[in-house]
């Protein structure tokens, strides 16, 4: 048998930490393979030894049966190993057609570009794909799912062998994926080994042929995809089965005045005659493709994007919002859909972070802060918020992903909402974070609030939603109430 | 007794110690500061120690510092809102302009001497704030990038100046303000005096307040402030109101000292102000308050300029060791946090493809826009 990729006893410490230790991992060409594991169980680690990067304390790296002797990501690439990062390292100020180009020009250390040349270049790789994309538009004009397939593109321009896609799917909603799988689809015949990287255990489900699952940087389980079933997925990921089936407790919202209501709303060209209630203590999912209004229902609603037509009720009392100052005065808080340039400042504290959406809780009427009562606020959410640190007043970015995240939610919890509108708040969370998550949530509702989630994640939609709205070309489409609530009939109703 | 003796005297050791440790953690680069300002007046000391360390020299410093070291706060300010303020001089000459065209004017008009000084200075700070508010308005509302914006009102402001005087300088001041520019209080200088004061409510302002913290958050990200509901031009404007007093209080020191005014004057100090700025901690990018760092930068670098001065180094060379301070603490700076980082990783294990590359560096952090 041959292999694409043969790593052996591959062991990497930072310091005195074993980020990795004896990882095997084999790649036959024309195979999808699955890299799956929680935050910081050593996959970025791996991809890095692999592509050159990072250069392992042990062991031994073959690529299409040669032996890799110095580490380099020159040496890497030669050898026909590509990695696609999360952020896809796309130049955005040019054309498709020249990214797509850019890798061949810096291996052949072309001096002298030639348009021509690229775009032919750039058309023969996306017809061998069989893909649809604009040569001339510049990149930073294009979707997600565009660049994803450009970063790929470039990728092929090359004579690869060994794909790594590190979370291709994240940005990408249903019917992108699927055309994604397509083009994985064409790689596979092609001959290429693929190995992407996935939190989502429903897509790992349907891409791969084989996981190999990493826990703690060490292989914990390998094998062919059908010999897994879900639950054996997650128990692998992360050490013990977590209960995620519907759990949804009754919720009493009796004679009192729902916590948000919204009727006929609108922004011109976004959305349009929108009308949903939220009741205290419930929590309403709210879901459709990406592009089809759900994020601008969202923000105008929190005045991020101010509402034209329509009115905007909280507990009763219809608001004037026109700000996401006078949406928060109301009682609305909003945990955005991109964290890191949305959610926190990265640089800043986690404390500063936590208070920074609810600074007149710690501070005098004149606006000076109290120092000390700045300090328990936070540890108190830090707390509450099962946020691992030891030191708060480390910036945000010395934690993990999904810590990340509950510091966002931790600063709007700090705010009192009477509403809490969330927009994909467990995308790119390993599952433990996720489930924490979900649990916060679940308390919140129970203390009253009313929650607003937006989100792509059937299984998470069915494990805390009370009901379901369906969200299609700025319209509300339907919408499944209570035992409806289930993952066939979300999907049904979301392609059709 | 003896017991409770030692226990409380382990006590106070315990106490000291945290003490020093939150001081260092804290403040390590003001102590840095403060380090390389008594290197440079031992080494200068030792040159020449009947000229350097003389009464004369010290006091032709603590004369100096102020002017400049409150342009560079103002700056510095700028800086934590992720902008600058190159109107700093411009606004000091038009508010030292007014002191001293009122002075005369005051007594003109027979009022007493205390009555004209305090309409001059207010008259000189209200002409600051209102040049700051201009400047935080066409960066935020008319979303002029602040190098640019500031550059054109600084224009505005000289000539504005020159237009008002006909480019002729300006004599004179109130006897209350020229006993403030020469006096001297425990042998240390009034304006000394006032310089510190200004820099301890400035720092409280930037770090006691709810308007500091927002202004950090602000400059370290628009985009995550926005959505925690601040008010961008609110807190830009406020900023810029801020520095553009501060620049009034530099006009203020400088006119009362040299009791003249000139459209003109302190062209020289504008790139100085930035270079003590930047010396003193502030991030060009945004988000980060270093009020203390940018007084202790304006002693180091009058005390280079004051050492060149007495080895009889000719002022260009002084220009090209300002450059070279200003790069070398750019490298220094970045170096150091790509230094951190390796020990970072190092100590734990990498992130996850998921998780944000550790520490990112002062630059990556204004990226997403």
């Amino acid at each position: 048998m041959s292999f694409a990729l043969r790593a052996r006893g591959i062991s990497k410490s930072f310091g005195g930490v074993k980020a990795l230790t004896d990882v095997d991992l084999d790649v036959v060409p024309g195979e999808v393979l699955c890299l799956a594991g929680a935050n910081g169980s050593g996959k970025s680690t791996l991809i890095k030894i692999i592509s050159g990067v990072e250069t392992p304390d042990s062991g031994t790296i073959e690529i299409d049966g040669e032996e890799i002797v110095t580490s380099s990501v020159a040496a890497a690439v030669q050898r026909g190993v590509q990695v696609i990062f999360q952020d896809m390292s796309l130049f955005p100020n040019l054309t498709v057609a020249e990214n797509i180009a850019m890798s061949e020009r810096v291996k052949d250390g072309v001096k002298v570009i030639s348009g021509k040349r690229a775009r032919s270049l750039a058309k023969s790789v996306i017809e061998r794909l069989g893909i649809d994309l604009d040569l001339e538009a510049r990149v930073e004009n294009i979707s997600v799912a565009d660049r994803q397939l450009v970063a790929i593109c470039r990728a092929l321009a090359l004579d690869v062998k060994v794909l790594f896609m590190d979370e291709p799917t994240t940005a990408l909603t249903w019917h992108e994926i699927e055309s994604l799988r397509q083009v994985v689809e064409q790689l596979k015949k092609e001959q290429v080994g693929i190995v992407f990287v996935s939190h989502k255990t429903e897509e790992v489900f349907a891409m791969s042929d084989r996981i190999v699952v990493l826990r703690n940087g060490v292989v914990v389980r390998t094998g062919a995809t059908a010999d897994f079933t879900e639950n054996s997925l997650v128990e692998a990921l992360v050490g013990y089965l977590p209960e995620d089936q519907r759990r949804v407790e009754i919720s009493d919202t009796g004679e009192e005045p729902p916590a948000l209501s919204v009727e006929g709303i609108g922004v011109e060209s976004l959305f349009a005659d929108v009308s949903f209630a939220v009741g205290r203590g419930e929590i309403v999912g709210l879901t459709g493709l990406l592009g089809s209004g759900r994020s601008e229902i969202a923000e105008a609603i929190f005045g991020k994007l101010p509402i034209d037509t329509g009115t905007i009720a909280v507990g009763g009392e219809t608001k004037t919002i026109r700000s996401v100052a006078d949406a928060i005065t109301a009682g609305i808080g909003y945990v955005p859909e991109d964290r890191l340039t949305q959610g926190v400042v990265l640089g800043q504290s986690i404390e500063r972070n936590l208070v920074s959406a609810a600074l007149g809780k710690v501070s005098s009427s004149a606006g000076v802060l109290k120092e000390r009562l700045l300090a328990e606020t936070s540890r108190a959410s830090v707390a509450e918020l099962q946020i691992k640190t030891d030191n708060a007043a480390l910036p945000v970015s010395s934690l993990s992903g999904g810590n990340q995240q509950r510091v966002v939610l931790g600063k709007w919890m700090l705010t009192d909402p009477k509403v809490l509108i969330l927009n994909g708040p467990t995308v790119g969370v390993d599952a433990g974070s996720k489930a924490t998550i979900l649990e916060i949530l679940r308390d919140a509702a129970r203390s009253g609030m009313g929650v607003l989630l937006i989100s792509d994640d059937v299984p998470e939609l069915v494990s805390v939603c009370h009901r379901v709205l369906f969200v299609r070309r700025g319209r509300l489409a339907g919408e499944l109430a209570h035992d409806e609530v289930a993952e066939p009939a979300i999907r049904e109703r979301l392609v059709r | 007794m003896t017991d409770m003796k030692t226990s409380s005297t382990a006590g106070l050791r315990a106490r000291a110690t945290s003490l020093w440790q939150g001081a260092t953690r804290h403040h390590a680069y003001d102590l840095g500061l403060l380090a390389l300002a008594l290197v440079v007046a031992v080494v200068f000391t030792l040159i020449n120690p009947s000229v350097y360390a003389s009464q004369l020299n010290v006091e032709s410093i603590a004369f100096s510092v102020p002017e400049v070291g409150l342009m560079a706060l103002a700056i510095s300010i700028a800086m934590t809102v992720a902008g600058i303020d190159l109107s700093t001089v411009a606004v000091a000459n038009l508010s030292a302009l007014f002191i001293a065209w009122y002075s005369a004017v005051g007594e003109a008009a027979g009022q007493g001497p205390i009555v004209s000084t305090l309409i001059a200075v207010a008259g000189a700070l209200v002409i600051g704030a209102v040049a700051g508010a201009v400047n935080g308005f066409v960066i935020s509302r008319l979303k002029v990038a602040p190098i640019l914006a500031t550059l054109a009102t600084m224009q505005i402001y000289t000539g504005l100046a020159i237009a008002l005087t006909r480019g002729e300088a300006a004599y004179g001041v109130t006897a209350p303000l020229s006993e403030f520019g020469m006096g001297d209080l425990l042998g240390v200088p009034y304006v000394f005096w006032f310089f510190v004061l200004v820099v301890v409510v400035v720092w409280a302002i930037m770090t006691k307040t709810t308007f500091g913290l927002k202004a950090t958050l602000t400059g370290a990200s628009k985009v995550v402030s926005e959505f925690t509901g601040y008010s961008y031009s609110g807190v830009i404007v406020r900023a810029y109101v801020l520095t553009g007093v501060i620049s009034a209080l530099a006009g203020l020191v400088m006119v009362s000292r040299t009791a003249s005014a000139s459209a003109g004057y302190g062209s020289s100090y504008l790139m100085l102000a930035i270079t003590i700025a930047v010396l003193g901690g502030a991030n060009p990018f945004g988000g980060r308050v270093a009020i203390t760092g940018a007084a202790l930068a304006a002693v180091v670098l009058q005390l280079i300029s004051s050492g060149l001065n007495m080895v009889d180094v000719s002022a260009y060379i002084y220009q090209i060791v300002q450059g070279a301070i200003l790069a070398g603490v750019f490298v220094v700076t970045f170096e150091r946090q790509r230094l951190l980082q390796r020990l970072a990783r190092r100590r734990t294990a990498p992130p996850e493809p998921g998780a944000p590359q550790p520490a990112p560096s002062v630059v990556r952090e204004k990226e997403p826009a």
